[in-house]
């Protein structure tokens, strides 16, 4: 938001008192707001607008205005692009949460891990593919597959990411 | 005099330098879990080290070293081939979680971008150094390498900052503390000025930046020109140089080069690898709708002597199968059977836009605009399938030279361990975790 000294500039109003006096009104038709610091915040200067698609020439296509609300293969499969990463399974550790050898897991460096979610992480050294348990401070690292045992970290653990996804293709 | 600052305005502007540390390596790094700590080293199939990571640069691997060389010094180095591919997503990425902070930021180099912070600190409701501490955190969180940066009045400056303290830096230098970090810098460190300058400075017993930037502006104007104005300028934290966000329009001249080892005299091989330097220059002109007037054909032999020779064109084009006789010729001037070469390089430049060429009564229109759909049609399957999918015969056996460059594991393994659906000349445009899991 602009500063009070900006906004006397781009009403033309000279004194900072008068300024106040106009933000006070466009705060009583809130059209401004303020945040818990006291700071100004936009509320409904933005109206919304309905997305119709881009018209090159003539009547724009009806079925066109309706796939402006789809959303893409990769959006859907990723949350966050700059910090969403590929890794190829090569164990079968997690194969009863249907994440089998070969198979593409996608990767998220951008989110916290949190109790529940399957993790990529470095248990003393070794890195592994598990659900992550959290209960209080006590740390564990699941697997789906009775073959393997519950991991429980002795020095460290770092998770390299979280696991938003399993891609397979069969043809 | 020297505890003077150099001015008490602290924050005029506010320009912030980012430049990612040991970038090519750090990313193999961040792939590769298992090689953090390690002494990692990326150019492999060109013989020489592109990059260094910073536990090889403490054993003494420098930039630029031949591979030999760095097994003397460093025998644990862990040699990588290059993988453009990945270490460009990385750049794009970082470049992305940037302008989550500012939308004025300028892509400086690969792995280095200006950024214009000035005003910011409202949005943030904290000081630039906040700002540049959470984009520094955000980068390292979200890829997995280190980057240092620097914040100042100008780009001069903080470029100082940002090679004031690498790996992983932080350096704040506002208006009142110029003096500080000036006083020991050597002038010869400082942006812009190499060593002819340094010398001349010499000869006037200006040895520090800080001396340079002190001097008075009418010895500056009498004995330097303009750029040097600018640099002292940018020393004294008056900013001369805006950050500049436009991408790149358009080019002066493109030039395509590939180092390849062993060196060879094998002339078909040789040619090979100059067919397809010209057939890539050829399809970057096109996709900036450019055709060149001259092209540049030069050599680099094993120990490291340069030739080349120019070649004026009769009509502006970016086809290849127009240039290839300028080719041929070029190629024949300067090509020495008895010489050993490890590089090729093709410069087009002359470019001009391609709609305004005239063409002249003597120009065979009707093979040009044969050639026009041809490429076309080139271009689109490229899109297609992938770059390269149609080349030209000449470029065979450069091709089977990339072949063989994998076989011996030179070509980057992202190439080589591919998911169901990819293939050599496609793949998806997201890097990969060399995890076991």
């Amino acid at each position: 938001m602009p500063s009070f000294s900006e906004l006397g500039e781009l009403t033309g109003i000279r004194s900072k008192g008068a300024v106040s006096k106009f933000i006070n009104k466009l705060i009583q038709n809130n059209i401004l707001g303020k945040d818990e610091k006291g700071k100004l915040i936009p509320k409904s200067i933005a109206a919304a607008a309905r997305v119709l698609g881009t018209v090159e020439a003539g009547f724009p296509s009806p079925a066109e205005e309706e796939l402006a609300d789809t959303m893409s293969l990769d959006d859907f499969l990723i949350q966050n692009p700059q910090s969403t990463f590929l890794l190829k399974v090569s164990g079968d550790s997690m194969s009863g949460a249907g994440i089998l050898p070969g198979d593409m897991v996608i990767v998220d460096k951008g989110q916290s891990p949190k109790s529940g979610d399957i993790v990529i992480a470095e248990v003393d050294g070794e890195w592994t593919m598990k659900y992550l348990r959290k209960r209080g401070s006590d740390v564990a690292l699941i697997p789906a597959n009775p073959k393997y045992k519950p991991i429980k970290p002795k020095k460290e653990l770092k998770i390299a990411g979280v696991v938003t996804a399993v891609v397979r293709k069969y043809k | 005099m020297s505890s003077q600052p150099i001015t008490i305005s602290s924050w005029p502007r506010a320009i912030l330098h980012l430049d990612a540390d040991a970038f090519f390596a750090s990313c193999e790094q961040a792939m590769h879990p298992e090689l953090r700590g390690k002494p990692v080293i990326t150019g492999r199939e060109r013989g020489i080290v592109a990059a260094a990571s910073y536990e090889a640069k403490a054993r003494g691997v420098k930039r630029g070293m031949r591979l030999s060389e760095v097994k003397k010094v460093c025998p644990d180095a862990v040699l990588l081939p290059s993988d453009y591919e990945t270490y460009s997503l990385f750049s794009l990425r970082m470049f992305e979680i940037i302008r989550r902070f500012s939308p004025d930021v300028e892509e400086y180099s690969i792995d280095e971008a200006f950024v214009d912070l000035t005003g910011l600190r409202r949005s943030f409701h904290g000081s630039y150094g906040i700002i540049a501490e959470k984009m520094q955190k955000s980068v390292e969180k979200e890829l997995g390498i280190t980057v240092s940066v620097g914040v100042s009045l100008s780009k001069v400056l903080a470029k100082i900052g940002s090679k004031h303290n690498k790996p992983n830096g932080l350096t704040l230098i506002p208006g009142r503390d110029i003096h500080l970090y000036l006083d020991k810098l050597p002038v010869e460190k400082v942006w812009g000025i190499g060593p002819n300058t340094t010398a001349f400075l010499g000869k006037f017993g200006i040895t520090t930046a800080l001396q340079f930037a002190r001097k008075d502006e009418a010895f500056i104007r009498k004995y330097l020109s303009k750029p040097y104005q600018e640099i002292w300028h940018e020393l004294n934290g008056r900013s001369a140089y805006p950050v500049v966000t436009e991408a790149k329009q358009t080019y002066q001249s493109i030039s395509k080069t590939k180092t390849f080892t062993p060196p060879s005299n094998d002339a078909t091989f040789v040619f090979a690898q100059l067919s397809k330097n010209l057939e890539n220059a050829c399809i970057k002109a096109r996709r900036y709708k450019l055709s060149a007037a001259r092209i540049i054909v030069f050599l680099r032999r094993q120990d490291f002597k340069d030739s080349g020779v120019e070649i004026k064109l009769s009509s502006p084009t970016a086809y290849p199968a127009n240039l290839f006789s300028a080719l041929r010729e070029g190629f024949n001037s300067i090509y020495n059977s008895r010489e050993l070469y490890r590089q090729t390089g093709v410069v087009l430049a002359g470019l001009v836009s391609e709609e305004n060429i005239q063409h002249s009564l003597f120009d065979d229109i009707v093979k040009i605009e044969k050639l026009e759909k041809i490429y076309k049609a080139v271009d689109s399957l490229s899109e297609r399938f992938g770059k390269h999918t149609i080349q030209h015969a000449s470029s065979m056996p450069a091709k089977l030279q990339a072949q063989h460059e994998g076989d011996r594991g030179d070509s980057p393994q992202r190439k080589e361990n591919l998911f169901k659906g990819e293939d050599r000349r496609q793949r998806l445009g997201l890097p990969v975790l060399n995890i076991k899991v």
